[in-house]
């Protein structure tokens, strides 16, 4: 076999040996877990003290814009997010650009509040406080401490109580998202009558203390497509409403125009952005351990060494088999 | 008259909506708002348009018994069955979407796993088109060959192994390099974007309409 | 605009008055302006008001005690740029504001009698600005034309209020018939129009234009010409968008053109669609594609179809087609987004010819390497004008190219500002952004 025709072997590698490795380059860091350290960047930072400087007088937004598709990246954004604002008792109201998301958003909250993961939010059901809700009791504290005086005790490893229509709202998917976001400029109760859950909306006492979007302090909107860019155009842009984005690593770098302008206060970037976020709850005693998206980032550090190895060894084949000096090679595997 | 009448359309709504911006008058807000509670309702009917198509394309290929047929009741039977047990399934016998029901099980366990697959197929992909396309051909090809390196490993915890310079490169040229080019394509669009909405309002551009136009 | 001040001493005796009277028993008759000045807005702050003056007033000889101090005078302007919908409302602090937690805003129809006519439209906290935008609460919304009475309570940790006194506003809410603040807009925008229809016309009246080629739209009869030649369909994804998206138009104008000379070779034709109105849309360009083409027979019902609004559904369906159908050539022209890579990759895989053009910047490193053509940015928008020839089509390209001019221009101006700024210590540049990069929020 000549020189020449091993190059060429190598350069026409059967993409399935590629496959191949990649899969084994995110599995086996995955099971290992190296636990590298992340350093945090401004984009991701600037999001955090934003919501850290929030509590129960603030509201937010917190919209799953996307489909299953790229959850894997989008919802440790999400339940991130959800987690700090549960944690500084900022009311959240969580909404869903297309049906698939409202999956998304149901499942990233029934994560934050489940009893079976560590630092879970004690989910209290809107019809289960009724009665508090009905003596006027709204305020969060005195809502607590009425709570827990009628013999309601905090689960072992919870981290608080999490009120629905106080804490939360389920919105959910609504058809034409983005005109449902202009006309939550106006009126939120207009948009969605009833929650997700049928529960009405103007006995929630999170709607009666931000009844549109000019009374609310910010939208996080995590998407992997340009869904996003409607809570630009028509909230941050008509309203002023402040807004930060958490999109895919593949639509990243589209957005940092949003952010030089100033029209965003901030972006995570793929599982790289939702890591930092993890690792600044984490260091600011918010979460006591890092989530999902930091594990996934041994894997991602594996997958782009890869990545840069078959870059160098298509290289080394390409010049040493001598194809630089001829026409262009359309590899088509 | 088939496509005079939509041509005037299009040029009415067009120079209303663009005047529209420009006047807040409660009047102009109305027109605005009307639009804005229509545009659903006629995306609601294209659905029913758009799921009509996919029931008569694949019943043809089952009735026609055309090449992988079987397929299709692959696409016909969900199609119709999630909404059947979202809505009509009594909820005694676990209809409906909240959990536990037969509708969220095959959300959760079924399309949810399935569409992460897809997108997870990107790593794959990206790895094999990065062997067969990423070459340093010449000068500009290897500074953005460089770039991309710079970018990947600074963008993972491995990068800052070799010293906080690299992600912070990375970062630099995500801020601003990376930015420059962007900002210049965008503008191009946002200029394509105006000249293409007005040969369309001043029907200059008539293929959307249906056809290739004289 | 009408001052109601009233001074700080007399409106202690004027919160006194009904105290008084109140605890006398004695129904006297105040002015109309007055006459709310004791009541308040709920029960329960009734009672707590009542129950708070009333040994107050009985003792008020020996050693009166004035409650807190009200706001003064309040102003209220219709807002600009509005629907009619809106007032800025500001007022007089407090002489004294020890105690005052909060002020209560209440809005009701001048001319309206009664408690139940005041509305609570702003609590403002006693360390903000005394200023508001009145008009953003949906539930109490101001209608264009109609005239308002505002009063405004201090509120005390105890949600005890003492109200100052009715204020009528001495303007009416009216709509304004263009926004001052988008002037801007309207001079940049008016002038990049101005230069379209400029080319237009130049276009339209035979002034030769040149048109840089682009390989990619060159390649589309070649690759039409491959597939027919092969015996086997192409696929046409027009973007993933919706209708709104110019990219999906621009697409479906392609679409239009593609369609014409697929009808004219009879070659199979492929169309997923992922929104249902582009696939109405798309479906009517094809069939009326194949009229022109004289070949109304040969349009196949089936070839423009729609699979799914999910976006990796989509993929999977179109992949399956790919794998499946094995078409020859594939455009993929419109807007993608992730699922770029993965329509690309395996249509390289599957072995045909690609051509792709998009506006998402993100996207176009995928297409760039697994296509053989790729159009670029406004090179989408172009490909119409340069598939059709049209004078006008051509006269829009040059209409872009000479706006582009303009943004080339101001960018060389700032560069150079920037500079002087740096050699002079100056901050022209920041004025500038400042001016041209203000907000405009409603």
């Amino acid at each position: 076999m000549s020189a020449v025709s091993k190059w060429e072997k190598m350069l026409n590698l059967d993409r399935r040996w590629i496959f191949l490795a990649i899969g084994i380059a995110s599995i086996v860091p995955f099971l290992i877990g190296f636990g590298m350290p992340i350093s945090t960047t401004a984009e991701v930072e600037s999001i955090f003290d934003y919501v850290n400087g929030l509590d129960k007088d603030n509201a937010i937004f917190i919209g799953f814009d996307y489909a299953p598709g790229t959850q894997a990246e989008n919802t440790p954004m999400g339940v991130a997010v959800l987690r700090h604002a549960f944690h500084n008792n900022v009311p959240v109201f969580i909404t869903a650009y297309q049906p698939l998301g409202h999956g998304m958003a149901l499942g990233a909250l029934e994560y934050v509040t489940n009893p079976a993961i560590p630092g879970f939010y004690q989910s209290v059901s809107f019809e289960e406080w009724a009665d508090l809700r009905e003596a006027g009791i709204t305020d969060k504290d005195e809502l607590i401490a009425s709570w827990e005086s009628d013999g309601n005790a905090l689960p072992e490893g919870a981290k608080g109580w999490v009120f629905e229509g106080r804490d939360f709202a389920m919105l959910g998917y609504a058809p034409v998202f983005s005109l449902v976001i202009l006309g939550m400029t106006a009126s939120i109760e207009n948009q969605f009558p009833q929650d997700a859950n049928g529960n009405p909306l103007i006995e929630m006492p999170m709607l009666r203390e931000h009844k549109s979007l000019r009374e609310v302090d910010l939208a996080f909107t995590t998407s992997g497509s340009s869904a996003c860019r409607s809570w630009i155009v028509y909230g941050r842009e008509k309203i002023g409403l402040p807004v930060a984005f958490g999109v895919t690593a593949v639509m990243a770098t589209d957005y940092y125009p949003y952010i030089q302008s100033g029209q965003i206060i901030g972006q995570m970037g793929g599982l790289r952005g939702a890591a930092e976020y993890e690792v600044l709850l984490f260091e600011n005693g918010i979460t006591e351990t890092t989530d999902k998206a930091f594990t996934g980032m041994d894997v991602q550090s594996a997958a782009h060494l890869l990545i840069i190895l078959l870059i160098v060894m298509g290289n080394i084949a390409f010049f040493a088999g001598g194809f630089h000096k001829k026409t262009a090679l359309k590899g088509r595997g | 008259m088939k496509r005079t009448v939509p041509l005037m359309i299009v040029m009415v709504g067009g120079i209303l909506m663009m005047v529209q911006y420009f006047i807040p008058h409660q009047y102009s807000q109305a027109v605005f708002t009307n639009y804005t509670q229509w545009a659903p309702i006629v995306g609601a009917f294209a659905l029913i348009l758009g799921v009509g198509s996919l029931t008569r394309v694949h019943s043809h290929k089952i009735r026609r018994k055309t090449k992988n047929w079987q397929y299709s009741w692959a696409v016909l039977i969900p199609l119709y069955g999630m909404p059947f047990l979202a809505i009509i399934w009594p909820q005694s016998l676990a209809g409906g979407m909240d959990s536990p029901s037969i509708f969220h099980f095959f959300f959760m366990h079924i399309q949810v796993p399935i569409q992460s697959t897809m997108f997870s197929l990107l790593a794959f992909y990206i790895a094999s088109a990065a062997f067969r396309a990423f070459r340093a051909k010449s000068a500009l090809a290897t500074i953005l060959l460089l770039a991309a390196v710079i970018v990947m490993i600074g963008q993972v915890p491995i990068g800052e192994i070799f010293g906080r310079w690299l992600p912070e490169t990375g970062l630099w040229i995500l801020r601003y390099p990376n930015l420059a080019a962007k900002r210049a394509i965008m503008l191009g669009v946002g200029f394509g974007i105006l000249a293409t909405n007005l040969k369309i309002i001043f029907g200059v551009e008539r293929n959307w309409l249906g056809g290739a136009g004289k | 605009m009408r001052k109601n001040w009233i001074g700080i001493p007399a409106l202690m005796i004027l919160l006194l008055l009904p105290a008084l009277s109140v605890a006398q028993g004695v129904d006297e008759n105040l002015t109309p302006v007055d006459d709310n000045l004791s009541t308040v807005v709920t029960e329960d702050s009734i009672a707590a008001t009542l129950t708070e003056l009333q040994p107050v007033a009985e003792e008020q000889l020996e050693e009166p005690d004035p409650g807190l101090d009200v706001s003064g005078a309040i102003t209220v302007l219709d807002k600009d740029n509005d629907a009619g919908d809106q007032l800025l409302v500001s007022f007089e602090l407090p002489a004294d504001t020890e105690g005052i937690y909060a002020y209560n805003v209440y809005r009701r129809i001048a001319g309206e009698e009664g408690e139940d006519a005041w509305n609570l439209v702003e609590v403002i906290p006693a360390d903000k600005l005394p200023e508001f935008i009145d008009g953003y609460d949906p539930d109490y919304p101001i209608s264009p034309g109609v005239l308002y009475e505002y009063r405004i309570a201090s509120v005390t940790v105890d949600d005890e209020e003492f109200f100052g006194s009715i204020c009528k506003a001495e303007v009416v809410p009216e709509g304004e018939i263009y926004h001052t603040g988008k002037t801007r807009v309207l001079i940049a925008g008016g002038l990049f129009m101005f230069l379209i229809f400029y080319y237009f016309g130049k276009a339209q009246k035979g002034t030769k234009m040149y048109l840089r080629p682009i390989a990619g739209i060159q390649a589309i009869d070649e690759a039409i010409g491959r597939a027919t030649e092969m015996g086997k369909p192409i696929l046409y994804v027009p973007g993933l968008s919706y209708i709104e998206d110019v990219a999906t138009i621009a697409s479906l104008t392609i679409l239009g053109r593609v369609a014409k000379k697929i009808a004219q070779y009879q070659t199979p034709l492929m169309v997923p669609n992922r929104d249902p109105i582009v696939y109405t849309i798309a479906d009517e360009v094809v069939k009326q594609a194949y009229l022109e083409a004289g070949r109304p027979d040969a349009y196949d019902p089936d070839s423009v179809f729609f699979l799914t609004t999910s976006q990796f559904a989509f993929v999977a369906g179109v992949n399956g087609l790919m794998m499946r159908e094995k078409p020859a050539t594939n455009f993929y022209l419109g807007m993608f987004w992730a699922e770029s890579l993965l329509l690309a990759e395996t249509g390289s895989l599957s072995g045909a010819i690609q051509i792709a053009g998009t506006d998402a910047v993100t996207q176009l490193p995928f297409f760039i390497t697994t296509c053989d053509y790729t159009l670029i940015g406004e090179e989408l928008y172009a490909a119409s004008a340069y598939l059709g020839r049209e004078p006008k089509q051509i006269g829009a390209v040059k209409g872009q190219d000479a706006c582009k001019a303009i943004i080339m221009g101001f960018i060389t101006l700032a560069l150079a500002l920037a500079i002087i700024d740096i050699a002079a210590g100056t901050h022209t540049l920041d004025w500038v952004r400042q001016v041209i990069t203000m907000p405009i929020v409603d």
